[in-house]
């Protein structure tokens, strides 16, 4: 699951909260710079926030956004997210199932490790298993959860072939998983890491600053700068601040109130990615009041999402339909928009008998938009006779409080594969079921889904799968975030991307003129 | 003297031991644990055990403190929960800057503050005196990190004089201009409150009869001023500074606007985290510099002002 | 965000001559004072009804603009005084009703264990940092308003404790209190009567600071995420939450600040002249 920054330092507020003057003139104009060719050399400066003394740079236990694009730079996966979630091949040059789904065949690119040893099936089966270690909670654990690695085998070198526990038609999602970095066999130590990345380890101080080198020998070619350099902020405005004293070139996670006040500055440009962040409401469905179906369907009637949109993500960002991917693959974009309507909330609510139903709708500061999204829906439920209490939680153990406590509460969620969010969140047995969807009938259709080969049949198992949500479901999507970075005029080749995707945090692509 | 701050040393071990206890015993009583804080937002119950067990925290709590004590008279810190580096290592790594950064303000606090108390009550009354006495009780008022966002904007931002925080400074000393704006925040209350608490001092001590039959023995007025009245002025001041140096080792605020990595910042990581031994150490620390710098303030209180009463 | 050093720094206890009172100055203290306490006394009265949310930090929206999440600032100016006025004031009136007769007890007593089992485990929270003090407690108790009173009385409570004892101890020594013991005045009697009073004009000098000292400690509970739900209107939170705009539209920073500033200012120019006052008629009596 790709991470939220977990609250660190300080105000987290600072992502959403301005005006919905339109970005998009600067957000997407840096990818090339006017046709001149890309230079190379230099040092960039990435400004991020990070963990302090608790990071680590151990590519398995990624959890901030730093540790990712840390990972990003030293380590490869076997494939990556695109920007709308189709799985781009990277170390794995294909993968080909067998007959029923249960095994499937990676074939290796090549390419070397930073020391110049070749990457080989073994270093990925000695990955994984390190991943799925029963006694450690590697993050890409239940990702990895169907791989069968005790009879997963490599055929030669350069050839691994995966058992499976059960058959897994989108193998390819767990081979492009959160976490799911490939390190040389044996490796137990990270204090200088060696990957097959874009760059090599040149020095680390955790909270402070990380520095790598171009790796000359990278497989898809070596980066145009010489030297990334990745710095701690944990403020948004210091970040911003270091950005325009020219102390760092990039700065990670911009407010949409601060892409506002830059706005027009010549000095830098802002980059924002639709569809990043999904920004809903979680209501619990094994327990009152929203066990009984017309309570949830007032919800979604009384919802106005284009306020939501408009105060809280300061109308950087797009509403939702109560399903969550919006623009990835296999989303169910034909199911029909969701407006508010006063009347048949009200009418629902009647019918229901919970009228001045009283509603605690648990929040904390634990993400950007969070205490906002909580104090605005809350005067909707109230205009709608809903008698709304907002609960402010402590953001340290917010997400394990609200797994199982109260009913109703502000939910986010990262960009991931749709699959991903369904075996994660929707099935009876999920891990991290908040809404307490549990269905055997849905369960069963997305066990046929994935074994099924046909892509054409998958797609409408997923759309048979999303309308049962959209019309009976526990979550409340009302929008989706941008996520804006902000860098140097001097920068070129950062491109628009959902964070935790392929080409966010990118740095081998990038250059500065 | 000499007995006076035996005790007083005793003392301080014992406060420092109770402070350790009771950070124990409140985190302990803190929701959740470094597993779940670990967890996020991915909290499922099985990893949260599974990691919980990684870190020891499935031991009893008894044994755990007991533990930790125990490795307190080893001078062993024991290891961070999260990323397992040695305690001993993360303190030293955030001490460094804090320690420069409070080193410098309150050699830079002391004779600024008592300069302007002073000036203000020479001038009591004056016109000086109400210049200083207002701008301190209103830039007391300000909160700083408005007065950090001023600043910024306009020494850093607009003028460009300064740089605008000290992002991948990897030594403060090694570029003092990133040190001035965090210096002038950080100094703003405490020179408006000690400036004031010399000028009372210093107004008390000219008007008592002490200084008055030093002057009627015939002493310079220079003389009764500097070396009578105004160490009996900076004994209150000195015993104060204590609570100075409390805010200059905690100070968030500064630390999180000018990307100083410090023992403040790292304390509010370690708290969201949950990562008792480094909270331990870290409370350690803090403990032992204000029982230090108490106890300092307090000799040199006594040795300036016999007559105070200083509570032992 | 860390405890301000303590408002003791600003007035020792030891009152020294302020500035001498004129007119114009006193005229200036009761407008920098009544101008925040009417707004938050009657700004409730007058409020009115939210008007619609627009969008956050818009400069047009209202005369103020609009706040972090889109309400309109003037109106959260008005709603947000009281409860910051009251939390603090609650919290310093606790920390004296707590600490005031402690250190009482621990000046009036001959015995030295009783003064040192009463104000030992005060200094042992005196070194606990204050940092760690609100992050811990912030993390531990409900997020109230009655929290923040509590943290912040806490806070307070050691420095309250020391004051009054120091005051206290200067009186109980005089020639006169004992000479009251000697004529077996009851010790309460002593206490309440004659020591009390005189430490009155300790805690009047001390009082204004320390209700400036307990606004800012709220404020920096807010940075904590102590008591405030998203739906608070409170100046110190306003400070705070509305910083990310200040360079879209400053109001909803600066109005509350200054009047925060305005009130802080204010009260300390009174206590001041108050003690004045209690001074000059001390010395021609």
């Amino acid at each position: 699951m790709p991470p939220t920054p977990r609250p660190v330092g300080l105000s987290r507020r600072g992502f959403l909260g301005a005006t919905a003057v339109t970005l998009a003139a600067t957000a997407c104009a840096p990818s090339t710079g006017g046709g001149s060719a890309p230079s190379t050399g230099g040092r960039l400066r990435a400004a991020f926030a990070g963990g302090g003394a608790q990071e680590v740079l151990d590519p398995h236990q990624v959890s901030l956004f730093v540790d990712a694009a840390r990972a990003k730079a030293l380590y490869d996966k076997l494939a990556d997210q695109g920007s709308d979630m189709a799985v781009v091949p990277r170390l794995a040059e294909s993968w080909e199932p067998g007959p029923d789904l249960t095994t499937w065949r990676v074939r290796l690119r090549e390419a070397t490790f930073h020391d110049g040893s070749p990457v080989r099936a073994a270093d990925v089966l000695y990955s994984y298993a390190r991943i799925l270690d029963p006694e450690q909670g590697h993050r890409a654990k239940s990702d990895l959860a169907p791989i069968d690695i005790e009879a997963s085998h490599a055929v030669d070198e350069r050839t691994i072939e995966f058992v499976l526990h059960h058959p897994f038609a989108e193998f390819s999602n767990i081979l492009a998983a959160f976490g799911a970095y490939i390190v040389p066999e044996g490796a137990t130590q990270f204090d200088t890491p060696v990957g097959s990345g874009p760059f090599s380890f040149v020095s680390f101080e955790p909270g402070r600053n990380f520095v790598v080198r171009r790796f000359d020998d990278y497989w898809e070619g070596a980066p145009r700068l010489d030297e990334l350099e990745i710095v701690v902020s944990n403020e948004e405005s210091a970040r911003i601040n270091a950005l325009l004293g020219g102390q760092v070139d990039y700065a990670h996670d911009i407010s949409a109130t601060t892409a506002r006040a830059q706005q027009g500055e010549d000095s830098v440009n802002l980059v924002s990615s639709p569809n990043s962040n999904m920004m809903g409401f979680a209501m619990k469905l094994d327990r009152p009041p929203f066990d009984d179906l017309r309570v949830r369907q007032a919800m979604f009637a009384l919802c106005d999402r284009r306020e939501l949109v408009d105060t809280v993500l300061s109308g950087e960002g797009s509403v939702g339909n109560d399903l969550f991917g919006k623009g990835f693959k296999y989303y169910a974009a034909d199911i029909a928009q969701r407006e508010r309507d006063l009347d048949t909330a009200r009418r629902l609510l009647r019918e229901a008998g919970a009228e001045n139903l009283p509603v605690t709708l648990e929040t904390a500061d634990v993400a950007a938009g969070f205490p906002e999204a909580a104090s605005v829906f809350a005067d909707q439920m109230r205009a709608a006779g809903i008698d709304a209490t907002v609960n402010q939680r402590n953001p340290d153990t917010y997400w394990a409080d609200t797994l199982d406590g109260g009913h109703l509460s502000v939910n986010r969620s990262g960009a991931m594969p749709i699959g991903s969010h369904i075996s994660q969140r929707l099935l009876s047995d999920s891990p991290t079921n908040v809404t307490k969807w549990q269905r055997e009938e849905f369960d069963a259709l997305y066990t046929k889904l994935q074994s099924t080969a046909d892509e054409t049949e998958r797609a409408g198992y997923y759309e048979r799968m999303q309308r049962q949500l959209h019309e009976e479901g526990g979550y409340l999507i009302w929008g989706f975030a941008n996520w804006i970075v902000a860098t140097g005029a001097q920068v070129r080749g950062v491109e628009q991307a959902p964070a935790n995707t392929l080409d966010w945090a990118r740095f081998d692509k990038v250059w500065l003129e | 003297m000499w007995r006076y701050a035996a005790r007083r040393v005793g003392f301080g071990g014992i406060q420092i031991l109770a402070v350790a206890l009771l950070a124990f015993a409140l985190v302990e009583a803190l929701p959740g644990d470094a597993a779940v804080a670990l967890a996020a937002d991915d909290p499922d119950p099985r990893t949260i055990a599974r990691i919980r067990e990684r870190m020891g925290l499935d031991q009893p709590v008894t044994v755990r403190f007991w533990e930790w004590l125990t490795g307190l008279f080893r001078a062993d810190l024991g290891t961070s929960l999260v990323s397992g580096r040695p305690v001993t290592d993360i303190l030293a790594a955030a001490l460094a800057p804090t320690l420069t950064l409070a080193a410098i303000a309150l050699a830079l606090l002391l004779p600024l503050a008592v300069g302007l108390g002073v000036l203000a009550a020479l001038r009591e009354g004056g016109a000086v005196d109400r210049a200083i006495t207002s701008a301190s009780v209103s830039l007391y008022s300000v909160p700083e990190f408005a007065l950090a966002i001023v600043l910024v904007a306009v020494f850093a931002l607009q003028l460009g004089w300064l740089p605008p925080t000290a992002v991948g400074v990897s030594s403060l000393l090694a570029q003092p201009a990133v040190l001035v704006l965090p210096l002038v925040v950080l100094l703003a209350r405490p020179i408006c409150s000690i400036s004031r608490l010399v000028r009372a001092g210093m107004i008390e001590a000219l008007g008592s009869d002490y200084v008055e039959h030093a002057h009627r023995l015939g002493l310079s007025g220079r003389r009764v001023r500097y070396a009578h009245a105004l160490p009996n002025a900076l004994a209150p001041a000195a015993a104060q500074i204590s609570r100075t140096t409390d805010w200059l080792l905690g100070g968030v605020v500064v630390e999180a606007v000018f990307v100083i990595p410090g023992l403040g910042t790292e304390l509010v990581n370690a708290v969201a985290a949950r990562d008792i031994p480094v909270i331990q150490g870290l409370a350690l620390l803090f403990a032992m510099t204000t029982v230090a710098v108490n106890l300092a303030a307090d000799l040199v209180a006594f040795r300036l002002a016999p007559r105070t009463e200083v509570v032992a | 965000m860390n405890a301000p050093p303590s408002p003791s720094h600003l007035s020792s206890g030891q009152a020294a001559r302020p500035p001498r009172p004129g007119p114009v100055r006193d005229v200036v203290a009761v407008v920098l004072v009544a101008v925040p306490l009417g707004l938050a006394l009657l700004g409730p009265l007058v409020a009115g009804a939210a008007p619609e949310r627009t969008q956050p930090f818009l400069p047009d929206a209202g005369w103020l603009g609009s706040d972090f999440v889109g309400r309109d600032v003037w109106r959260q100016v008005l709603l947000g005084g009281w409860s910051i006025i009251a939390t603090a004031l609650c919290a310093t009136v606790l920390a004296y009703l707590v600490g005031a007769p402690i250190g009482l007890a621990a000046a009036m007593t001959r015995r030295r264990w009783v003064d040192e089992a009463l104000l030992r485990p005060l200094d042992i929270l005196l070194a606990l940092p204050s940092l760690l003090l609100m992050l811990l407690l912030a993390s531990i108790a409900p997020p109230t308003a009655w929290t923040v009173v509590g943290i912040v009385a806490l806070i307070n409570l050691p420095d309250v404790a020391r004051i009054v004892r120091a005051g206290a101890l200067e009186v109980a020594r005089r020639t006169s209190v004992e000479a009251m013991w000697l004529q077996g005045e009851s010790r309460v009697a002593i206490a309440v009567v004659f020591i009390g009073r005189a430490v009155l004009r300790t805690l009047a000098a001390d009082a204004g600071v320390r209700v400036v000292g307990a606004f800012y400690l709220v404020a920096a509970a807010s940075f904590l995420g102590v008591g405030t739900g998203p739906d608070t209107s409170d100046w110190a939170v306003m400070v705070d939450v509305n910083r990310d705009g200040i360079f879209l539209t400053p109001w909803g920073v600066l109005v509350p600040a200054m009047l925060l500033v305005a009130l802080s200012m204010g009260l300390n120019l009174l206590f001041d002249r108050l003690l004045s006052r209690r001074r000059h008629e001390e010395h021609t009596l």
